[in-house]
C-alpha cells in the first residue's frame, strides 16, 4: 500500500484553505448581526481557540507506541476497540456532512446570488461535487498541492480586497471597541470556532499522513489556524471600517458586499468576477476534502476495500443535503446560525479532549497490548 | 473503470460550465445611464425616468451616423406600486431588458424624498447589479427633465453629473452622496442620512443665440437635503453645505472670499489641509460638544491693492470668521431647524462614550438638539502664491 506523503506546507495550506471560505463572509455577517463592529475580536477569540484545540488533537494523536495511528478513528481503535473507532468515523461522518451546508450556503450564493441567478441549483451542486469527485479520486497529495495554489489565491484576493477598499476605509466606524462587551464577543466567536472545527476535523483525518504529523503536527497545526486567522481577520476589519458594521449585519454573503463596493480609482470597478475566480479554490478544496472526510470514514464504516468506491455514493448523499439546504435561504440562514455552531463544535472541541483525556487514562494498556511492538 | 468514472465526471463538467446559462448579449440590454423617481399620479405609487444609452450613439459623432438617430439617449418613463414594478412597466414599451450595472445616478424628486427613501435604498441595495458608488441626489425639479437634460460636454447626461460629483470637492458646495454612504448613514442608529441638491439652472449659453444668456438649462450641483430617518426634512444652502463637508468628508481644501482690511473690496484666500476636531463630553447626563476646526491659508488673489503682510492677523481673522459662520449656520440649521444629526455627532458621542451613549440613544434627537456647541476656528496665512513683494517680507 502506498503511504501518502503530505508534506508540513501542504498541510498548513489544507487548514488555511478549509477556514478560510466561509469564514470570510457567510461567518463575518453573523458576527456582525451579534456584535457588530467587533467583528475582529470575535474572530481573533476564535483563533486562540482553535490554536488551543489543534494543539489537544495533537497531543491526542501523537505517536503512539506500537500503533500505526492513520487517523483519528483509528486511534480510536487503539483505545477502545473495533466499535469506538467506528463510532468515532459515524461521528465524523455526520459531521462532515452536516458541514456540507454551510459548505454549499458559502459556494452557492456567492455565485448564484451575485453572478449567476438564472442558473438552476442543481448546476452548482452537481459541478461543484464533480470538481470536488475528481480530487477526491486522485486522492490527499492532489488535494494538497491544491492547497498550496489556494495559498497565492488567497494572497492575492486579500491583497485585491485591501487595494480596493483602502481608500473608503474609515477607522472611527470600528469604535467604539467592545461596545456589546466581551461575553458576548465571546459567545459570538461560537461562529468563527464553527470554521475552525471543519479545519481541525480534517486534521484529525490528515495529520498522521503530514511529513512531521505525529511529531511537530500540534504546531504545523497551530501554525494554519494562526495563518488562517490573519488571513480572515483582514476581512474582519475591512468590512466593519469599510461598510459598517450596520451595513455587513444586512448581507448574508457581506465579504461579496465588500468586494462589490471595492474599486481602484475611477476606472477600475466591479472587479469581483477576478475575486470570485481566485476564491475558487479554497471554496472548492473544502468540498474536495469534505467528499474525501465522508468516504473515507465510510469505507470503514462499511468495510470497503477502497475509499473511491464510496466516492459517488456520499457525493449522491452530500448533494442530496447541499440541496435541502439551499434551496431554502430562510431554512440555510437557520441552519447555520442555530444548528450548525452546535454540531461543529462539541464534535470538534468534544472528541479531541475526548481522546487525550481516554489515552491518558488508558496509555499503559493500549501499549502493554500493542501488536506492532516492535514499531515503538 | 476508472476511465469511465472520469468520462462521466469529465462530461458533468463540460455540461455544467460552458457558461451557455443565463447569458444575455449586450445587443439585448437596455443601459441605464441615469435614473430618476417621482410620485406618481395614484397616491402611493412611484414615477420611475431611466436615461438609457444608446450604445450607437454615444461616440460623440455630430449629427446620425450611420445604422444611428444621433440621439445618444433614450428617456422614457413608467409609474408601478412600487420601484420594481415600475422598471417592469418600463419593459411594456421598451425593447431591451434594463441593465444598472454602468447607471450613474439615481435623482429623486423632493416629494419623493418626503414620502420617504426606504424603497429606494432597498430596492438598489438588494440588486446585484448596480454600482455601490452610484451616485445618490435629489432635486427640487423634474426629475424626468434633468436626467434628459446635456450638460457640460458629456454626450450622455448621466456622464456629465458623473464629473460634477467627482470634482465636487472643488467647489466644496455640495455632498458626495453615494449609494455606499447613503446606505452606512441609513442604516447608522447615531447618524442621519443627506444627500445633494441638483438642480436645473438657465446657465447655459446657445452657440445659435448668444445674445439669450441662459437660454440652456444646466445641471447643478450645489446644496444638500437633510433626512430624519427616511424622510428629506428640508434643504440646506451651498454656505451651509460648505460647513456640513468639514463633518462629514475629508474636506481640506477650498477658496473664501474675504473683505480686504482698507476697504470694501475683496481679497480671496484658498484654505488648505483643514482638519475638524470634535471633542464630544457629556455634563448633567446631557451631550456637549467642542468642535475645532483648524486650516492653512494662501493669499490666491488680492483685490484690496495694498500688500496684504501687515494685514495678515486680519485676514486670517477674517477667514476664521467665515468658516465658523458656516459651521455655526449649519449646527443650527441641523440642531434647531431640522432636528436631525446629519453631521454624524451621534457617532463621535458613541465612540467617545458607549455608555452615556446607550442611555442618550433612544432620545438622541432632543439631546442633539439641545446639546451645548463650541465651535474654534483657527487659521494661519502661509503664503501669497506666486507673488510677493518687498513690503510682503519686511
Amino acid at each position: 500500500m502506498n503511504r501518502i506523503r503530505l508534506s508540513n506546507g501542504m498541510f498548513m495550506a489544507m487548514i488555511v484553505n478549509m477556514i478560510y471560505a466561509k469564514a470570510i463572509g457567510v461567518t463575518q455577517g453573523t458576527i456582525s448581526r451579534l456584535i457588530g463592529q467587533d467583528m475582529w475580536i470575535a474572530t481573533l477569540l476564535g483563533t486562540l481557540q482553535g490554536l488551543l484545540i489543534i494543539y489537544v488533537l495533537h497531543w491526542a494523536m501523537r505517536r503512539l507506541p506500537g500503533r500505526r495511528i492513520t487517523d483519528l478513528p483509528s486511534l480510536g481503535d487503539a483505545l477502545l476497540g473495533r466499535w469506538f473507532g467506528h463510532l468515532t468515523a459515524l461521528i465524523l461522518v455526520g459531521f462532515f456532512l452536516a458541514g456540507f451546508g454551510p459548505i454549499m450556503i458559502t459556494f452557492v450564493y456567492h455565485l448564484k446570488d451575485y453572478f449567476l441567478p438564472e442558473v438552476p441549483l442543481a448546476i452548482f451542486i452537481v459541478s461543484g461535487l464533480a470538481v470536488g469527485a475528481i480530487g477526491c479520486y486522485y486522492g490527499l497529495e492532489v488535494m494538497g498541492r491544491l492547497a498550496l495554489l489556494g495559498i497565492l489565491f488567497i494572497f492575492l484576493l486579500n491583497l485585491l480586497i485591501v487595494i480596493g477598499s483602502i481608500d473608503e476605509f474609515d477607522i472611527l466606524n470600528m469604535l467604539p471597541v467592545l461596545e456589546h462587551g466581551l461575553p458576548n464577543a465571546l459567545f459570538a466567536s461560537v461562529h468563527f470556532d464553527a470554521d475552525w472545527a471543519l479545519a481541525a476535523m480534517m486534521a484529525a483525518l490528515v495529520l498522521p499522513h503530514a511529513q512531521d504529523g505525529l511529531v511537530r503536527g500540534g504546531r504545523f497545526g497551530a501554525a494554519g489556524i494562526a495563518a488562517g486567522g490573519v488571513a480572515i481577520m483582514i476581512w474582519s476589519i475591512l468590512e466593519p471600517a469599510v461598510l459598517s458594521a450596520e451595513v455587513s449585519s444586512q448581507y448574508t454573503v457581506s465579504c461579496m458586499k465588500l468586494a462589490r463596493n471595492a474599486h481602484v480609482g475611477t476606472f477600475l470597478q466591479r472587479y469581483e468576477m477576478i475575486m470570485i475566480a481566485l476564491y475558487s479554490v479554497p471554496v472548492l478544496f473544502e468540498i474536495m476534502f469534505t467528499l474525501y472526510a465522508v468516504s473515507a470514514c465510510s469505507t470503514r464504516l462499511f468495510h470497503l476495500k477502497s475509499d473511491k468506491a464510496a466516492i459517488l455514493p456520499s457525493a449522491i448523499a452530500l448533494g442530496a443535503f447541499g440541496y435541502w439546504i439551499v434551496e431554502d435561504h430562510f431554512r440555510a440562514i437557520r441552519f447555520l446560525e442555530n444548528i450548525w455552531p452546535w454540531i461543529a463544535l462539541p464534535v470538534a472541541a468534544g472528541l479531541p479532549l475526548l481522546m487525550l483525556l481516554l489515552r491518558l487514562l488508558l496509555q499503559k494498556r493500549t501499549e502493554r497490548a500493542a501488536p506492532y511492538p516492535e514499531e515503538g | 473503470m476508472r476511465n469511465f468514472a472520469l468520462f462521466i465526471m469529465l462530461s458533468l463538467l463540460a455540461a455544467t460550465t460552458s457558461s451557455c446559462m443565463g447569458l444575455r448579449q449586450i445587443n439585448e440590454l437596455a443601459i441605464v445611464s441615469a435614473v430618476g423617481l417621482d410620485v406618481g399620479e395614484k397616491p402611493g405609487s412611484v414615477k420611475l425616468s431611466a436615461q438609457i444609452m444608446r450604445p450607437a450613439d454615444v461616440r460623440g459623432q455630430t449629427g446620425a451616423p450611420s445604422g444611428g438617430t444621433g440621439e445618444p439617449i433614450y428617456s422614457v418613463s413608467a409609474e408601478g406600486d412600487s420601484i420594481f414594478d415600475a422598471i417592469r412597466n418600463l419593459g411594456r414599451f421598451t425593447s431591451r431588458r434594463v441593465y444598472w450595472a454602468h447607471n450613474f445616478l439615481i435623482v429623486m424628486h423632493e416629494n419623493y424624498a418626503r414620502r420617504g427613501i426606504g424603497d429606494m435604498v432597498d430596492f438598489f441595495t438588494r440588486n446585484r447589479e448596480l454600482r455601490m458608488n452610484t451616485w445618490v441626489a435629489v432635486t427640487p425639479d423634474s426629475p424626468d427633465e434633468l436626467i434628459s437634460t446635456i450638460t457640460g460636454i458629456e454626450v450622455v447626461p448621466g456622464e456629465a453629473v458623473d464629473r460634477l460629483f467627482r470634482y465636487n470637492m472643488v467647489t466644496g458646495l455640495a455632498v458626495g452622496s453615494n449609494m455606499m454612504n447613503l446606505e452606512e448613514q441609513f442604516l447608522s442608529s447615531s447618524a442621519q442620512p443627506v444627500i445633494a441638491k441638483l438642480q436645473l439652472m438657465p446657465r447655459g449659453i446657445s452657440n445659435k443665440k448668444p445674445e439669450e444668456h441662459g437660454s440652456l438649462k444646466q445641471v447643478e450641483l450645489t446644496g444638500a437635503a437633510a433626512f430624519r430617518e427616511d424622510r428629506m426634512v428640508g434643504w440646506l444652502s451651498p454656505e451651509e453645505t460648505r460647513g456640513l463637508l468639514f463633518f462629514v468628508h475629508d474636506y481640506l481644501s477650498g477658496v473664501e472670499p474675504v473683505s480686504c482690511p482698507n476697504n470694501g473690496s475683496m481679497a480671496t484666500l484658498e484654505f488648505k489641509q483643514a482638519r475638524l476636531s470634535v471633542y464630544p463630553s457629556v455634563r448633567d447626563k446631557e451631550p456637549e460638544f467642542r468642535i475645532r476646526l483648524s486650516t492653512e491659508a494662501d493669499i490666491v488673489e488680492n483685490g484690496c491693492g495694498i500688500s496684504l503682510a501687515a494685514y495678515r492677523r486680519e485676514l486670517e481673522g477674517e477667514l476664521s470668521d467665515a468658516l465658523r459662520a458656516k459651521i455655526v449656520a449649519v449646527l443650527k440649521k441641523a440642531q434647531k431647524d431640522y432636528r436631525t444629526d446629519i453631521l454624524k455627532l451621534g457617532d463621535r458621542l458613541r465612540n467617545r462614550y458607549p455608555i452615556e451613549w446607550s442611555r442618550l440613544r433612544g432620545r438622541w434627537t432632543d439631546a442633539f438638539s439641545e446639546a451645548e456647541m463650541k465651535v474654534e476656528v483657527k487659521t494661519t496665512i502661509k503664503s501669497t502664491a506666486l507673488r510677493t513683494s518687498r513690503r510682503d517680507i519686511h
